[in-house]
């Protein structure tokens, strides 16, 4: 198989066309919208539940949808059986077959396609090469660690060029410091290889590294989607919020719209200097900070461009490189600080009493429920 | 060995057993296999009578089996009999087992039960019931309605042993078969059968030795000159108690052991998962050092 590199570049890869999928009288995908882009890295983010699993299921073809179309490359392959598609799947139990060794496991594709064993074996080898386990053909996948058998189950995937690689949750089973140098391995096979790259996870911050762009699902809805920095920065709900980092809410109403949004809370008024989709006074709202943006003031000083609360130190944890400050606000509600820990620096006692702040542009304000419209800003 | 079986209840997180209990289970265990044990002297008997003990030790007994042509008739028809209900019986019940733990249809538990409901029904009545109806057809005493009855018989034993093992096999292996490219008919051959083998030579075993041991069906079913061997001892104990038997049974005995030998090192389902596990562990450093 060639890859298309020729091909038009404007046609998506995959395109899922008002794709519905109920399980008996569960919804699991309510009719979604979704494109990916050729040679893009795209993540399916969500909780479980969310329907993440059924796109991929979807699209490589185990299951079928209860309507809509699903298109890879322009052509409709909605019926098309899976052996037919020509996908790559990377499973987080990585389903290495137990029986063979390695080298079979990742001949397996190239014996279906009928190539020489001349051919399989350079191949095969090529591939082992690239993913730096050039020494372990004739083992049996059970004599491997997690991490060398997740690399097998990626050779066996890329062997064969599939131009879509799907990979459920694939370092799901590794501990943190092989999984963390596993996403690297990954974005490296993905640029060096031209493929585009399904993923499906439920670690926001996995999805924050590696991702091109991110589709944050939710009960079988698209929550949002766009680049990792645009669900950072410009969350459009209180779960995206929520889902992605971590976040600091307040409740609150509109008081008075314009280029600066003025909201009154329980403990103060806010401002927001972001563009937003509210008009109308009174309207109730949450505003949302995140923790990094928000800092502690002692007593007395002031700033014309800050929203500045009073709020109560309760604890204070230091996690290496950074320190997280909990505090009370006068409402009883919380907020998280976040700052980078320095050497000798002092941080107020439990029970004092101080000042949080943060400037009017870290402010965001989302809706109590559903998402706002507007596009978010172009990225 | 031993050592390692007792580390190995350790670790699963059990104790293990206190010397009392050792000993009430071996004592259970020779009080059941006795009877077995005493045919074997009695077979190298010399008379034509059942002794105990022999006065004088031969292989007069084992002579006659194997000489008499009555004897060696009955055991090929056994043999034969076994085999092929054996075939038909792994066919069946793999097949059948493939369905029942992959397939998603309405009313799949019940024909499971159903399929598996041989081994419940008492024997006597499955052998009444096959008697009463091969009779009508006319088919009562051919070595086909034996054949048959006895597939009825050994299927469910398969399908059981079939069933536990494709229980254990992911089905993630058939789903990255199929994206790799594999058709179904590929997928099977190359996966699923392999993974099953282990299983189908245990239940394929089984069967045999079911089929092999069988009288009640057997009794119910053969007619002249289609008599298996447990057919035929059992007119030789009513009708004539010849010595022969004790030999026969030490054979069939001996045949037993030597099938649930080779089951036992063909089907052991926590050996690969065990496999697995030291292997893990062994790796486990190397990775972190690369």
């Amino acid at each position: 198989m060639i890859r298309p590199n020729t091909a038009d570049t404007t046609t998506p890869m995959v395109w899922l066309q008002g794709v519905t999928k109920h399980y008996g009288t569960v919804v699991a995908l309510d009719e979604i919208d979704l494109e990916v882009r050729r040679s893009e890295f795209l993540t399916l983010l969500g909780p479980s539940g969310s329907g993440k699993t059924t796109i991929l299921n979807l699209i490589s073809g185990m299951v079928g949808p209860t309507a809509g179309r699903i298109w890879i490359d322009g052509k409709d392959i909605t019926e098309m059986p899976p052996n037919k598609r020509g996908l790559g799947m990377v499973f987080q139990n990585y389903a290495l077959m137990p029986h063979m060794t390695v080298f079979e496991n990742i001949a397996f594709p190239l014996r279906v396609r009928k190539l020489k064993s001349g051919v399989i074996k350079t191949k095969v080898a090529e591939v082992l090469d690239l993913v730096r386990l050039p020494e372990v053909a004739r083992r049996k996948p059970s004599e491997l660690s997690g991490g060398q058998q997740q690399r097998i189950a990626i050779a066996r995937c890329l062997v064969y060029n599939p131009s879509i690689i799907l990979m459920d949750e694939p370092l799901g089973a590794l501990d943190k410091k092989l999984r963390e140098e596993m996403q690297l391995e990954l974005k490296r096979l993905h640029a060096s290889l031209d493929i585009t790259a399904i993923y499906v996870t439920h670690d926001q911050e996995e999805a924050l590294t590696m991702s091109d762009r991110i589709v944050l699902l939710n009960d079988g809805q698209i929550e949002q989607m766009g680049t990792p920095d645009d669900l950072y920065f410009h969350p459009r709900s209180l779960f995206s919020a929520e889902f992605l980092g971590d976040s600091n809410i307040l409740s609150g109403n509109i008081e008075e719209a314009g280029p600066t949004v003025t909201i009154s809370t329980a403990v103060g008024q806010c401002r927001c200097s972001r563009a937003c989709g509210f008009a109308e006074s009174g309207t109730p709202v949450k505003i949302m900070v995140r923790p990094e943006n928000v800092f502690i003031l002692p007593p007395g000083t002031s700033d014309e461009h800050l929203n500045k609360v009073p709020a109560r130190m309760v604890d204070t944890i230091t996690f290496g490189g950074v320190i997280k400050s909990y505090l009370q606000l006068a409402d009883g509600s919380s907020m998280v600080v976040q700052e980078l820990t320095r050497a000798g620096q002092s941080v107020p006692e439990a029970g004092s009493e101080v000042y949080v702040a943060w400037s009017s542009e870290d402010t965001i304000i989302l809706p109590v429920e559903g998402r706002i419209e507007i596009p978010a800003p172009p990225s | 060995m031993a050592d390692s079986n007792l580390r190995r209840v350790e670790t699963l997180g059990g104790l293990p057993p206190a010397r009392g209990t050792v000993w009430v289970a071996w004592f259970m265990f020779f009080f059941l296999i006795a009877p077995s044990l005493i045919i074997i002297p009695m077979s190298f008997g010399d008379l034509n009578e059942i002794y105990f003990p022999p006065r004088s030790l031969s292989l007069f007994l084992y002579r006659e089996y194997f000489f008499e042509s009555v004897w060696m008739e009955t055991t090929f028809q056994s043999i034969k009999v076994a085999i092929l209900s054996t075939m038909a019986g792994m066919f069946l019940g793999a097949t059948a087992a493939y369905g029942i733990v992959r397939a998603t249809f309405r009313g799949k538990k019940m024909l499971g039960a159903l399929l598996l409901s041989p081994l419940f029904v008492p024997n006597i009545v499955i052998a009444l019931g096959l008697y009463i109806y091969f009779a009508r057809m006319g088919l009562q005493g051919t070595t086909f309605c034996l054949v048959l009855g006895h597939t009825l018989f050994v299927t469910p034993f398969v399908m059981v042993v079939v069933m536990a093992a494709l229980r254990g096999v992911d089905p993630n292996l058939e789903a990255a078969a199929k994206t790799m490219g594999a058709g179904r008919i590929y997928t099977f051959r190359r996966v699923t059968l392999p993974l099953l083998r282990p299983a189908l030579v245990t239940g394929g075993l089984f069967a045999f030795l079911m089929s092999f041991d069988e009288l009640v069906i057997s009794f119910f079913l053969s007619g002249f000159g289609t008599q298996t061997l447990p057919v035929k001892m059992y007119d030789s104990i009513v009708l004539e108690i010849s010595p022969v038997l004790s030999a026969i049974s030490v054979l069939l005995t001996l045949l037993a052991f030597v099938i649930c030998v080779i089951i036992t090192i063909f089907y052991n389902p926590d050996r690969r998962t065990r496999l697995r596990l030291t292997g893990e562990a062994e790796t486990e450093t190397k990775t972190t050092e690369t």
